[in-house]
């Protein structure tokens, strides 16, 4: 009895600091950004009115809401997908077939991941600038010189693919090393004896490699969703400022306009509250769908 | 041998302890000086922040220390930065303000509008009245009048000054004025000139006009509704006024925009962000446009960037409405505020009656900073004498901006009127789309003025 007091008493006190730091730092500053959203505040003074849900509502109304909410889902889908595509492709390549210079090609592929997304952006204006930019150059060798060139930051409906492309650029390369980590672990023996059994490259991607990373998948799907709001941000930031016209506004952005800005903290925090719940549910809705059985090798 | 290594951690211990001892013991010595010697000197800091801009940061290196040799016993600590917003903000969000803030209003953050909006400033209406250190004449008699009578620096509307006006600048159409007397094309006095000239333009490949962002077309629009309407009207109009936009002088301003829109180069929103400004402001110097709106810092913005042979700066108030109609400029000049929680507001307003004498005006003017200070402009030489000298040549000064509001969430009025001009471009908006929205943002902005 005396035992189990003492251990649990040890237990406690060797908890007690995370568990501290865990509710100043991030518990608490959360039921803030949700007290806050209930108050009409411009940020620096000590006038805070409450109002209610009333934030919610002007939010529930507001068109430039919706548009911001429509790019990040956009850009969530589109993001997540393709670079969901390339980075596992590009990691079953390089961990399954021989290829010349394949360490190489690793630290290329994750060079994008360590440079700024400032530093992204500017190469990526450069690329899409439409007179001088790389790829009109590019485009031009195959429909001559004097054709209309393609306004990829100014056109209304090109620009947010435009984002997209800097992202998802961006993002492959981390993803591409995450499954590269687990795709190492799979015994090559199943390899194998799939070879043996007369199953093609392909069969064996689908059914060996794909199924053995899964629970590694589950994971990075919901980073897919959390960084692809955040990145978003600022790439758009860094990029377009939301323009031509409100065109990439993203959610976060939005927030940020609004907060700062406009002087309006506690709709801003209103719009924190929204993206929180949003991710979360996106979150635990994607968890869900790919739940499978856990398989070992 | 143990027993020697012993000994010699030992005295390293000692040794080590001895020393924290004397370490703390100095410090206590040192900081107990430092407070006699802050009680007996009396000196004072004033804490300065300002935004850095196209005049650099030195300018106010050198201003600070000539008013610490006039005040011996003031310390001007400051804070200059090109973000600003950002340096100072977290700290006054704990509720530490620094003395000054030269921030204009206008900017993307919108700090100033937020300490506006918050009632958060110190009332300097007696700054007006306060000599100029070192000089005999008030601050009020050496201003240019008009600039403390505006909407941005009496917010309230109630006949008191709450940011003074700093650094001015016209605002106008830049263009190549070598390129114009090479074709033998004269600068249009009225919009049908400038349509004609589009023309010719646009038959040897040039486009009319380019924007550097949708941000510039704030003077242009408060200019060109000074043009339409007169100062009546454009007061109207910054107050949110019913159905203003419906009248025939908004319509005939919006108008003109639209068919401007139509003679704007057509990869002018591709970099019309702050990233890119520049290559839209490029256009004019490589001659691919003839005119942007700008205010008169583009020139040392642009110095080192490449440009047309023989280009040389020309610059022009908005062509009129009619022959012999008014031709407008509009005045943009930065602001400086005391946070209403300043510690030193009474010492920050001594700085800045210093800031409008001679001494600090031609440290300023060194580097191309004009100050709104009577016969300023006469000193000036070389482009800055061009420009400044536009009101003398017939152009009338139109200033002033959209009224402060309480902050109304989710609605921007420069988003609405400024902001769309991309999508009329673009043509991802009609002028009808235009006018709705900037409708819908005056009238929920009109319940929210201040009042």
């Amino acid at each position: 009895m005396k035992h189990t007091k003492g251990r649990g008493r040890f237990i406690f006190f060797c908890l007690s600091p995370a568990i501290a730091l865990f509710v100043i730092f991030l518990i608490i500053p959360t039921i803030d950004v949700f007290r806050m959203s209930l108050y009409k505040w411009g940020g620096y003074t000590d006038d805070k009115t409450f109002v209610g849900m009333q934030n919610f509502s002007k939010l529930f109304q507001s068109d430039k809401f919706y548009q911001a909410m429509q790019n990040s889902i956009l850009l969530i889908v589109i993001v997540s997908i393709i670079t969901f595509a390339f980075a596992l492709l590009f990691a079953s390549m390089l961990t399954r077939e021989k290829l010349i210079g394949q360490n190489f090609y690793r630290v290329v592929f994750y060079i994008p991941n360590i440079l700024s997304v400032v530093v992204i952006s500017a190469i990526f204006s450069a690329i899409y600038d439409p007179n001088n930019g790389l790829l009109n150059a590019f485009l031009n060798l195959f429909q001559g010189a004097g054709s209309e060139p393609i306004l990829w930051l100014g056109d209304q409906k090109i620009v947010i693919f435009s984002l997209a492309g800097a992202m998802i650029w961006q993002a492959i390369g981390y993803y591409m090393v995450m499954y590269m980590a687990s795709m190492a672990n799979i015994p090559e023996s199943l390899y194998e004896s799939a070879d043996l059994e007369g199953a093609s490259r392909t069969q064996q991607f689908f059914t060996i490699t794909i199924p053995l990373i899964w629970t590694n998948i589950r994971t990075t799907l919901t980073f897919f969703i959390i960084s692809t709001i955040n990145m978003s941000f600022l790439f758009v930031t860094a990029m377009t400022g939301g323009g031509p016209d409100g065109a990439t506004e993203v959610i976060l952005n939005y927030m940020y306009k609004e907060a700062y800005t406009n002087s309006s903290y506690g709709y801003g925090m209103a719009i924190g509250v929204v993206v929180f719940l949003f991710s979360f549910a996106l979150a635990a809705v994607l968890n869900a769908v790919t739940k499978r059985e856990h398989l070992e090798f | 041998m143990k027993k020697i290594v012993g000994l010699v951690l030992t005295a390293s211990l000692t040794l080590g302890l001895a020393g924290c001892g004397g370490g703390s013991n100095d410090s206590n010595s040192s900081s107990a000086s430092g407070d006699s010697a802050g009680k007996s000197g009396d000196t004072r800091t004033i804490k300065f922040a300002a935004l850095e801009t196209a005049y650099g940061a030195d300018v106010w290196k050198q201003v600070a220390a000539s008013f610490e040799k006039l005040n011996p016993d003031v310390k001007v600590d400051l804070t200059i930065d090109k973000k600003i917003e950002d340096v100072i903000g977290p700290s006054m969000k704990s509720g530490e303000f620094p003395d000054i803030v030269h921030l204009a209003v206008g900017q993307p953050k919108g700090l100033t509008e937020t300490f506006i909006k918050d009632n958060n400033l110190t009332d300097l209406t007696d700054v007006l009245s306060m000599t100029v250190p070192g000089e005999s004449a008030t601050v009020k008699e050496k201003l240019i009048p008009g600039f403390t009578d505006t909407t941005i620096t009496n917010p309230y509307g109630d006949g008191k000054t709450y940011l003074m006006p700093t650094f001015y600048s016209p605002c106008g159409l830049f263009y190549n004025a070598d390129l114009f007397a090479q074709k033998g094309w004269g600068v249009p006095k009225t919009w049908d000139e400038m349509w004609a000239l589009g023309d010719k333009a646009k038959a040897e490949g040039i486009a009319l006009f380019s924007y550097p962002t949708t941000g510039y077309f704030d003077a242009f629009f408060y200019a060109l509704l000074n043009e339409v309407g007169g100062p009546e009207f454009f007061t109207k109009v910054m107050n949110y006024t019913e159905g203003i936009w419906q009248t025939p002088e908004a319509n005939q301003a919006l108008d003109l925009v639209v068919k401007l829109a139509s003679y704007t180069e057509k990869t002018v929103p591709a970099n019309g962000n702050k990233d890119n400004f520049t290559k839209n402001q490029q256009l004019i110097l490589d001659n691919k446009a003839l005119f942007m709106p700008n205010g008169t810092w583009v020139v040392g913005e642009m110095s080192k960037a490449p440009r047309a042979e023989g280009f040389k700066w020309g610059f022009t108030a908005l062509p009129a409405i009619t022959e012999g109609g008014d031709q407008y400029s509009y005045t943009f000049f930065e602001q400086m505020w005391i946070p209403a929680k300043a510690q030193n507001a009474d010492l920050a307003k001594q700085f800045i009656a210093y800031l409008y004498s001679d001494e600090a005006a031609s440290i300023f003017a060194q580097a191309g900073a004009v100050q709104p200070i009577k016969e300023m402009s006469s000193k000036l030489d070389g482009d800055n004498k061009l420009f400044y000298s536009i009101y003398d040549h017939g152009a009338k000064a139109a200033m002033g901006a959209f009224a402060t509001t309480d902050p109304v969430e989710g609605v921007s009025i420069s988003d609405a009127v400024f902001g769309t001009v991309d999508s009329l471009v673009t043509g991802a908006k009609t002028k009808e789309q235009w006018v709705e929205a900037i409708t819908k943002a005056s009238d929920a902005l009109r319940p929210a003025l201040k009042k």
